[in-house]
């Protein structure tokens, strides 16, 4: 289960029961993002959407058929069982999360993102900040190439590993 | 009444604060390293939250990753479970500095019962007794005379600065004093570059007692009687059983009372377990306090009917133990067998999938477990597979119920220690209830009928 997004993409902008439209956008939202589950509370309504493949925690075969994580120290212990995120069949280079907190696109807010989908980066260039406890910490790119995709979203809590940017590796143009 | 706590921990304690959570309409956050992402415990709350790689270090033990996880999910309290960051001080004052209610008791509590010393001169200044020993280095001959005077035989001289049954000697009487005094000295030095000693009565069979406590937020304090732990190996539990055949009913209430009173002195708020050895008088001598919920708590809820995990959240939450627990009836005798993934005679560890899992159940069973047919035991962390528990209106039919459970348990893939319970089990005395920590050496070694099965 992955953890759940605080707070929305899009804040409906009515109170109420919310339309067709909204889910929809929201339906997308969860496809961009890989998401398996999204909950949104506010504005007087909650709203829950899982997707199907999703195993409900009751029946017992869902849980003998797990993904197997094989837990051998000789494996790489970094090496995620989460499948990749939906990514073309290029050769990227994702950043992860090194910490638990809250990603941030910006050194400030009202600042402009550190970088955008197109940038060039280099290995040691702050990509964006994970809040974690009130420090906020940089997180440094460990690749050079430019930037394809932004998997998250300013004010989104991210966890351990969960996968910031894709880097296609390549010198500056 | 919290509306969603953060479990910091993983495996079957993990699962059985999600139950009592859900049981009071609680919302569940777990956290996992990677090696955990399918285990039980992510599966059944309803949000979790990856906070490292496997190592314990990284993970449950990283207290930035842990309270991150809290903040972004917005939860109100944490459960500690045990091991891992249960009785870390420091991590209940981080969780207090965030506006997190820590389920357990105040950092003081846990620093003060924390260090053994500290807590031993605690609770005999408020009148629970302490094995009798020296107060710190004995300096010289006479000083040890003297010391042996109070002390009594047989008692054990040890150095001050070591471990691992160096620099120790065990004196019986008055005229070994003297030179065991002199030999412990100079091994001392030898080994661990001191000679300082000091001497404390020895127990030749001890027996391993503790009484479960419960405290609330507003002053009161209460004792749910006691658990006999002594079959250990290397000073890990194996079995553990409620009520003990060595305490009698004015001994519980002799004890308990003491240590009551003790505890509501310090302030005592949450769950804890007081740890005293039995010598062979049968009298009680206090040893050290955990400040958690412990692994056997399941057979004082067996003999009370109260939930411990869920007594621990309503009390952090601010009730009152008369509410929490109105009344207090012991009945009947549980055991429990912790099943680890070992080798039952050599105790390697034995890490892997299981390929085949079926529960005992019926009448008098209990099973607390986060493994299931296709799991795979990390070597990351501890070995506990299982939990098994009976429960029965008498020992003899607890025993029973065990024996029969121990049976009709399967597990396949990894080893387990389900025939070193089993041969515990069928031990005459165990069933006479003759039981000290020196009981697993006595175990004679597996025969082939047993080993087989």
């Amino acid at each position: 289960m992955a953890s759940k997004p605080k707070g929305s993409s899009g804040k409906p902008s009515q109170s109420g029961p919310i339309d067709f439209e909204t889910v929809a956008r929201v339906l997308a939202f969860m496809g961009e993002h890989s998401l398996e589950e999204f909950e949104y509370e506010g504005g007087g309504f909650r709203l829950r959407l899982r997707k199907p493949g999703v195993p409900f925690p009751v029946s017992g075969r869902a849980i003998a058929a797990p993904e197997i994580v094989v837990a051998s120290p000789a494996a790489t212990p970094n090496a995620p069982a989460m499948p990749a995120p939906a990514a073309s069949a290029e050769d990227v280079h994702i950043v992860k999360s090194p910490i638990v907190g809250t990603f941030y696109e910006s050194p400030r807010p009202g600042a402009p993102p550190f970088v955008k989908v197109g940038d060039h980066v280099e290995p040691g260039q702050p990509l964006c900040i994970v809040e974690a406890m009130k420090l906020m910490n940089e997180i440094e790119s460990d690749a050079a190439g430019e930037i394809v995709k932004i998997y998250v979203q300013s004010g989104q809590p991210v966890e351990y590993g969960e996968s910031l940017f894709a880097i296609r590796p390549g010198r500056r143009k | 009444m919290f509306q969603k706590v953060l479990i910091a921990n993983r495996g079957e304690i993990a699962l059985r604060i999600i139950c009592a959570c859900k049981e009071l309409g609680i919302r569940t956050v777990a956290v996992f390293s990677e090696a955990d992402r399918n285990a039980l415990h992510v599966r059944f709350a309803d949000e979790a939250v990856c906070i490292g790689p496997p190592r314990s270090s990284d993970s449950y033990l990283n207290i930035p990753h842990v309270i991150s996880a809290a903040e972004i999910t917005d939860v109100e309290a944490i459960h500690p479970g045990y091991g891992f960051l249960s009785e870390n001080a420091n991590f209940a004052e981080v969780c207090e500095a965030s506006h997190i209610t820590f389920i357990g008791p105040s950092p003081e509590a846990i620093r003060l019962m924390g260090e053994k010393d500290q807590a031993r001169r605690a609770m005999a200044g408020m009148g629970v007794p302490i094995i009798p020993g020296s107060e710190g280095a004995v300096p010289n001959e006479d000083a040890a005379l003297a010391a042996a005077k109070e002390i009594g035989y047989p008692l054990i001289v040890k150095a001050v600065a070591g471990g691992g049954g160096r620099g120790m000697r065990v004196v019986r009487s008055q005229p070994e004093l003297i030179p065991a005094y002199q030999t412990a000295r100079s091994e001392a030095e030898q080994a661990f570059g001191s000679p300082e000693v000091y001497m404390e009565r020895f127990i030749e069979r001890p027996r391993h007692i503790e009484f479960q406590v419960l405290g609330d937020k507003h002053g009161s304090v209460i004792h749910l009687g006691e658990r006999e732990c002594s079959i250990q190996r290397r000073h890990q539990k194996l079995l553990e059983e409620s009520p003990s055949t060595a305490v009698t009913a004015k001994l519980r209430e002799e004890m308990g009372g003491r240590i009551t009173a003790a505890l509501k002195k310090v302030g005592y708020n949450n769950a804890g377990t007081i740890e005293l050895l039995m010598d062979e008088d049968g009298s009680l001598y206090f040893i050290e306090m955990n400040t958690r919920i412990q692994v056997e708590h399941p057979v004082t809820e067996m003999v009370t009917g109260v939930d411990l995990v869920k007594a621990q959240i309503r009390v952090a939450a601010g009730q009152r133990l008369s509410d929490v627990v109105p009344k207090l009836e012991f009945r009947g005798h549980s055991i429990e067998c912790r099943i680890n993934a070992e080798d039952p005679e050599t105790f390697t560890p034995s890490a892997g999938r299981i390929t085949a899992f079926q529960l005992p159940g019926s009448n008098g069973i209990r099973v607390d477990t986060a493994a299931y047919t296709d799991a795979v035991i990390p070597p990351y962390y501890d070995s506990l597979v299982a939990k098994l528990i009976s429960f029965g209106s008498s020992r003899e039919e607890a025993i029973a119920r065990m024996r029969r459970a121990l049976d009709m348990f399967v597990v396949e893939g990894i080893k387990t220690t389900i025939p070193l319970h089993r041969r515990i089990l069928e031990h005459p005395d165990f069933a006479a209830g003759k039981l000290d920590t020196h009981f697993i050496e006595r175990l004679a070694p597996a025969q082939q009928s047993v080993a087989a099965k």
